[in-house]
């Protein structure tokens, strides 16, 4: 019993003076994201990138990050129930419509002139420009992103020859898998076919325009078909587990895969790991020019967020350009402020960097946006792609029936919500496949 | 008749209730519903409304039938459970009834066999991923026997059944000795006495697991049987990890109904499903038991 006693205030003491040791901050904010989720992206978040802002502010940050459907859930049901605990929040542009169509976040103009008078940053205008929709702007510029090849230098000699790898084709990729193949007996392309791979991406922004100038509007053309077959024939070179990949730079530092392509802050690890041994190449051009996605990552406070000026003090440090410089080189993802792009990184990120740059400085280049508009249902859009990739290049049916089965749910879909074709494609509403 | 008199029921004096043992289970109750009951209502109700217009309609039922995925889902996941419950209870009756023989080392042997439940299914499915990826610790270990001149590609979506094949270990491993410990428990309760007399009328020890220890475990493998095989409806990390979505199960196809394609009414709608398979299966387990109980008393 005395032994118990003892045990009890042993344990209060302790209790008390950890409690006593650690100092909380005065204040604290709660700031939601769907983006940093990977656990090392999400430790260094929390501990270099807010915890700097809490030293400097003595505001606290109690970060929460989720994948994309709790995360959505979470401030939608905020928003319904008209009381909320999110203070900031900060997504990929294509879901702000999801938000705006529950009247979930606040217009950003206020925030975004304050931000501007500061003159110590100013913001691309094109990623400004995607930041309002109608007379709303549902967020501030915080980040971007973009989608790309990396391979292992030693593969450049399976090349083919009397090409240029920084202005490769689709053709030439297809090729460079075959040399692959015929070489090592091996198929070593690699995609994030997973369930959580991003490979939906590949095909609705990058080889779709590519091959046909058009997300949804030449879903089911000519050009689409021959497109498909292509895709056929890319699988045939594909290394049989991706459809198990979901961040490429594993498979890429196992050595399964030696050609891979996956969004910047997914083959980055392996760019640190071995910065000498990768090589970052631009998405490949199609007959319709070389499309890529470029991903805008936005900063908002909720309508019911509790601290707004709280929260505008944390976009305020988020956006600064050394903070945006901070971002670059913690997880890889791009500027969106010139100030900052001025600085040169050095190491895997230099590889990374040179890769960004051939991609949106070719001649050829295009980009394609994610669509918007779909509200609620945007979910859908992208494995309405990955599903016609399964029937026709996994499952081998025929390419016109499922093409036009598929057109069939994608017109359901935009004439149900009403919504425009995303870029390239007019902005038609509501979009429809020919 | 001091036995008989224990035995009686107590009866609470005419007039006055005796609340104790509704107290005593008003906490459960309380769980089950806050936990179990109302969120198990709200999915039904959301499989049954339309998520635009709110009204009670058939279309989530319709657009899970008419999904690439539905019937695939449906065909695996029986297909999975049909391979995988039957091995884990054999082989967890193996592992029990050794164990129970009470040989030298049998409790570091219960030990080791036991660390699996330990383990989340998301990691068991990655451990296992671990080992039949190309470049994982099998070829690692068929090149160092000189036994595969290039690593072979386990996983594949070429070769389904070597699929099917990994996640069936995956789940014997990982889910077999919950079935051993129930049956341990079960075989630590039948008194030595069914043995001895058993023995004492020359059975042998084949004849004395057929006809004495095997029918007074019934109840023990029935519990068995009944948590795997609802559990094998709910299969689903494990299959992601090593499969992705090549091999479609039900459980899987609620999750990328509800985290990809943001529909928690479809979502619902497959949940509803999967509540409809096990209670069939539950209840079909439970006939079968009564039907043989029958039989022995007659």
């Amino acid at each position: 019993m005395l032994l118990r006693i003892a045990a009890a205030v042993l344990g209060i003491v302790l209790l008390v003076s950890v409690g006593a040791a650690y100092t909380a901050p005065a204040q604290e904010i709660v700031f939601t994201s769907n983006q940093f989720t990977p656990v090392e992206e999400q430790e260094w978040a929390r501990n270099a990138l807010l915890a700097k802002f809490t030293q400097e502010t003595n505001i606290g940050v109690r970060f929460i990050t989720e994948p994309e459907g709790p995360y959505v859930d979470r401030l939608v049901a905020e928003a319904k129930a008209g009381r909320g605990t999110i203070d900031v929040t900060g997504t990929l542009h294509g879901i702000f419509p999801i938000f705006l169509a529950e009247n979930a976040v606040r217009d950003m103009k206020a925030v975004q002139s304050a931000l501007d008078a500061r003159k110590d940053r100013t913001f691309f205008k094109d990623l400004l420009a995607v930041s309002k929709f109608g007379d709303v702007q549902a967020f501030v510029p915080w980040m971007q992103a973009t989608y790309l090849i990396v391979a292992q230098r030693s593969a450049l000699q399976y090349f083919p020859r009397g090409r240029d790898p920084m202005r490769m084709t689709y053709e030439d990729l297809l090729d460079w898998g075959e040399n692959i193949k015929q070489a090592t007996g091996q198929r070593r392309v690699g995609f994030p076919v997973g369930p959580r791979g991003l490979y939906g991406r590949f095909l609705h922004g990058y080889i779709y325009p590519s091959w046909t100038g058009s997300q949804v509007k030449a879903f089911k053309s000519a050009q689409a078909v021959e497109m498909w077959s292509y895709l056929r024939r890319l699988w045939g070179v594909t290394h049989p587990s991706s459809f198990t990949y979901e961040f490429m730079s594993e498979p890429l530092l196992r050595g399964e895969v030696i050609v891979a392509w996956d969004h910047v802050a997914r083959i980055l690890p392996a760019l640190r790991q071995r910065p000498n041994d990768f090589i970052v190449l631009p998405s490949p051009a199609g007959p319709r020019g070389r499309s890529f996605i470029a991903v805008v990552v936005g900063l908002a406070l909720p309508r019911t967020a509790p601290n707004p000026e709280l929260g505008t003090r944390l976009i305020e440090y988020l956006t600064r350009p050394a903070t945006q410089v901070v971002t670059l080189q913690g997880v890889g993802f791009f500027p969106v402020s010139p100030e900052a792009g001025r600085e040169v990184p050095t190491g895997g990120l230099k590889v990374m960097a040179d890769g960004v740059g051939a991609q949106a400085g070719a001649s050829d280049a295009r980009t394609a946006l994610l669509p918007i508009g779909l509200g609620a249902r945007t979910g859908e859009f992208v494995p309405l792609y990955v599903d016609t990739f399964t029937l026709i290049a996994i499952q081998g049916r025929d390419i016109r029936q499922v093409l036009n089965a598929q057109a069939a749910k994608l017109e359901e879909l935009y004439r149900a919500m009403n919504a425009a074709c995303p870029p390239p494609d007019p902005a038609i509403r509501p979009c429809k496949p020919d | 008749m001091v036995v008989a008199d224990a035995e009686l029921p107590q009866v609470a004096p005419r007039g006055r209730v005796d609340w104790t043992p509704y107290l005593l289970v008003l906490p459960t109750l309380a769980f089950l519903g806050v936990f179990f009951v109302y969120p198990m209502a709200q999915a039904i109700w959301l499989s049954l409304t339309d998520q635009q217009s709110g009204a009670l309609s058939l279309t989530n039922f319709r657009r899970m039938g008419g999904d690439l995925y539905f019937i695939p889902a449906i065909r695996y996941s029986i297909l999975i459970m049909a391979i995988a419950v039957p091995l884990q209870v054999a082989l967890g009756l193996v592992i029990a009834l050794l164990v129970n023989s009470r040989f030298r080392g049998h409790s570091a042997f219960l030990y080791l066999t036991a660390i699996p439940i330990g383990i989340s299914d998301l990691a068991a499915g990655l451990i296992w991923l671990s080992i039949f990826t190309e470049r994982g610790y099998l070829n690692a270990f068929l090149d160092a026997a000189g036994l595969a001149a290039q690593p072979i590609t386990f996983l594949t979506y070429e070769h389904t059944s070597w699929l099917i094949g990994a996640i069936v270990v995956t789940e014997v491993w990982r889910a077999t000795a919950i079935v051993m410990l129930i049956l341990l428990s079960g075989l630590q309760l039948i008194a030595k006495d069914y043995h001895d007399t058993a023995s004492i009328f020359g059975a042998g020890r084949w004849q004395t697991l057929r006809h004495v220890t095997l029918p007074l475990l019934r109840p023990s493998l029935q519990t068995a049987l009944i948590i795997r095989t609802i559990l094998a409806f709910q299969l689903f990390a494990t299959v992601v990890a090593l499969a992705g979505r090549q091999i479609p199960v039900l459980a899987g196809e609620a999750y990328f109904w509800y985290s990809l394609y943001r529909s928690p009414n479809v979502a619902s709608a497959y949940a509803a499903l999967i509540l409809v398979l096990s209670a069939a299966i539950t209840f079909g387990y439970l006939r079968l038991l009564r039907q043989r109980e029958l039989e022995m008393t007659a």
